[in-house]
């Protein structure tokens, strides 16, 4: 076996036996929190003292603006806001956003912000306190 | 004399046909065939995901289905974008006059061990076609198969209950397995702080 191109055969070989081919079947639990998501959910999630439910939207879009970001979907009734931007430094990845807005007291509102990149959830907490200090930039701001 | 020397046929050529057939019988007994194509059914229209189906629709639908003790809409509704949000999906569709939710997650299915795979990286499940710089080709179909899709519908069921039915896709199919929908309506129960009763 010293002819390269056998070893290129063979490595091909082996690259197409390992690609697994079967039909995947969905896991019995696909649709069930898992430990990692409810860790990240409490740094995705934060309260402010907002009253107003459309003030606080209107902070988050701004926030979202103020980092760059094209709102996709602004639902003002189940506070709901989406929204998208290409990712430095290539800007060829997508950077997502979803932001929910619910009242949890009369005179506090509960954000949550959930991001991906490219599709996969982010999980880094830096990135959400970044995010969450912008809106309380923006929210500061709205107010005056 | 054997009969490879009265034929005449090179070695060489022999040692490629005998790794050819060796490489086919590796394929053969891993029990697959390759390409992606034929890991999926042809589905050329909407009308073949029904086909597709295999368990009873009634069934189906049962597993599908849980009846709440509520009648507060909004509420059920901002429970069910809290689940998805927990699990994980993304949010695309919010209609609360139709009380309609759906989401989508990605679960890396296809192997992308190729290098850089440039359809990935602006893919888009909506479009048909992708512009990337430095790649131009037809729709990303590879990756549509690797999103898992949820929709949640929420209806009144008389005057004091709601019913909540949620579909899910996973690799182009529906989920007929009525074990993922209970572990969903776990999560939403404990959103809700309600809890979730079959329909009778």
């Amino acid at each position: 076996m010293t002819d390269p191109r056998r070893w290129g055969v063979v490595v091909i070989a082996g690259v197409l036996a390992l690609h697994g081919c079967t039909t995947p079947q969905p896991k019995p639990d696909l649709l069930a929190p898992t430990e990692a998501q409810m860790k990240i959910r409490s740094m995705q999630t934060r309260e402010f003292d907002v009253k107003d439910r459309s003030e606080a939207m209107r902070a988050v879009i701004a926030a979202l603006q103020d980092l760059g970001f094209i709102i996709e979907r602004a639902n003002e009734p189940l506070g709901l806001v989406t929204a998208e931007r290409f990712a430095e430094p290539n800007y060829f990845d997508v950077l997502g956003i979803t932001v929910t807005v619910r009242q949890e007291t009369p005179d506090r509102m509960m954000i949550r912000a959930n991001a991906i990149y490219n599709n996969l959830p982010i999980e880094d907490p830096k990135v959400y306190q970044n995010f969450f200090a912008t809106l309380q930039r923006s929210l500061f701001i709205t107010k005056e | 004399m054997s009969i490879v020397s009265t034929l005449r046929i090179p070695a060489t050529t022999i040692k490629g046909i005998s790794l050819a057939l060796g490489l086919n019988l590796t394929l053969l007994l891993h029990g697959c065939p390759m390409p992606y194509e034929w890991r999926h059914e042809g589905q050329w229209n909407s009308q073949d995901q029904i086909w597709l189906s295999e368990q009873s629709q009634v069934k189906l639908r049962a597993a599908q289905s849980r009846v709440f003790d509520t009648t507060d809409r909004r509420r059920t509704l901002e429970g069910i974008v809290a689940t998805l949000q927990d699990l994980g999906f993304i949010i695309e569709v919010v209609d609360e006059d139709l009380g309609l939710i759906s989401g989508k997650k990605f679960v890396p299915l296809e192997g992308r061990n190729f290098g850089t795979d440039h359809s990935y990286h602006l893919y888009n499940d909506q479009r048909l076609l992708i512009f990337t710089k430095a790649y131009r080709s037809w729709g990303p179909f590879l990756h549509r198969s690797d999103l898992v899709r949820l929709t949640v519908s929420v209806r009144q069921r008389n005057e004091t209950q709601l019913v909540v039915r949620a579909s899910a896709q996973f690799y182009l199919r529906a989920i007929e397995d009525p074990v993922p929908y209970q572990q969903f309506f776990r999560a939403l129960e404990q959103a809700l702080f309600l809890e979730a009763q079959r329909v009778p």
